[in-house]
């Protein structure tokens, strides 16, 4: 018995060569629970470089192997929220001197994590205008290659 | 409105970024031309969605593609006056697409008002020009919209005092 809905149905995905989301980019070679792990005693480091006034160290910390990928989204949200602490907690004047001390890696990181909390508004601790002020200073020291290559790399965090 | 600047100022770069565009053939069907973010059938040429938020009201959502941009804006609606408004003013514009060139005949779901800029609008007009537009744009809707609202309300109570005055 055919279904007039055999028209609808996308034969390319039945191609042996067809291309998935997953070949985009390379994997993360680490498995979903080393990278909750990690990521959780980032989290815990953070909060002792906050105590100790080192955003910088703290920030660039958090940036670094962040995790990306699927069937890591408790490690993803664990770590937005460390970012987020970390950047409610600058001062306004401190923001452009904390950039600065970044890798250009960690900017590029820095401004995914911006854009993914910009998508989330009314979640728990995301601040607009705080984010919108760190889009501005992070675009004025990293340019307008590091939005960029934010739309571009498929390693979304 | 002092945190509107910082949400326009974060629109342009974004959307300055995502101009960057070139003419791209349809992986599909031979000889065509289409617009990868509107066709949506080979997702290599597709690039990250990026959203701005000045709050849950008001949103950008920008999803760039090898050969076309395509930028939805959610526009604050305070109340049901506004929302009226909102949707008369944008279906105006709407059904007058073809005079706004790179505006969409229909808006993104969850979105108020769409563009959609392919690679052909950005080598005959200037890009920066497109962007001012469209942040101009902006700019004027959010004054277009409280400026009627407040006329009608000044209009309605005029008439309610006029009408009542009979009974008085």
């Amino acid at each position: 018995m055919a279904t007039k809905d055999f028209r609808k149905i996308n034969i390319d995905q039945y191609d042996e060569d067809v291309l998935l989301e997953e070949d985009l980019y390379d994997h993360d070679p680490r498995d979903p629970a080393t990278v909750l792990a990690e990521t959780k005693q980032k989290a815990a480091a953070v909060r002792g470089l906050i105590a100790k006034g080192d955003i910088a160290g703290a920030l660039s910390s958090v940036l670094e192997n962040a995790p990306y990928g699927p069937k890591v989204d408790d490690a993803k949200i664990l770590n937005l929220q460390t970012i987020l602490l970390l950047l409610n907690s600058t001062k306004t004047a401190d923001i452009p001197s904390t950039i600065k001390a970044l890798s250009s890696d960690a900017q590029d990181t820095l401004m995914k994590y911006l854009y993914k909390a910009m998508a989330m508004p009314g979640y728990a601790d995301v601040n607009s205008s705080a984010l919108l002020t760190w889009h501005e200073k992070l675009t004025d020291a990293a340019g307008i290659g590091c939005i960029t290559r934010v739309m571009t790399d498929r390693r979304t965090v | 409105m002092s945190s509107l600047r910082p949400y326009l100022v974060a629109v342009r770069s974004t959307l300055t970024a995502a101009m960057a565009l070139e003419n791209f053939a349809s992986q599909v069907v031979e000889r065509h031309n289409k617009p990868e973010v509107e066709a949506g059938t080979s997702i290599e040429a597709l690039l990250n969605p990026l959203v701005i938020s000045r709050n849950e009201k008001e949103q950008v959502l920008i999803e760039p593609s090898i050969n076309s941009v395509r930028m939805s804006i959610r526009i604050k609606q305070q109340d049901d006056i506004e929302r009226i408004l909102c949707h008369k003013f944008t279906r105006f514009m709407m059904m007058r697409a073809e005079n706004f060139v790179i505006l969409r005949r229909k808006p993104v779901t969850g979105y108020d008002i769409s563009f959609l800029i392919t690679n052909f609008h950005a080598e005959t007009m200037l890009k920066h020009k497109l962007v001012d537009f469209i942040i101009q744009f902006m700019e004027e809707v959010d004054k277009e919209i409280s400026e009627t609202r407040l006329s009608l309300n000044a209009r309605a109570r005029i008439v309610a005092e006029s009408y009542l005055a009979t009974f008085g």
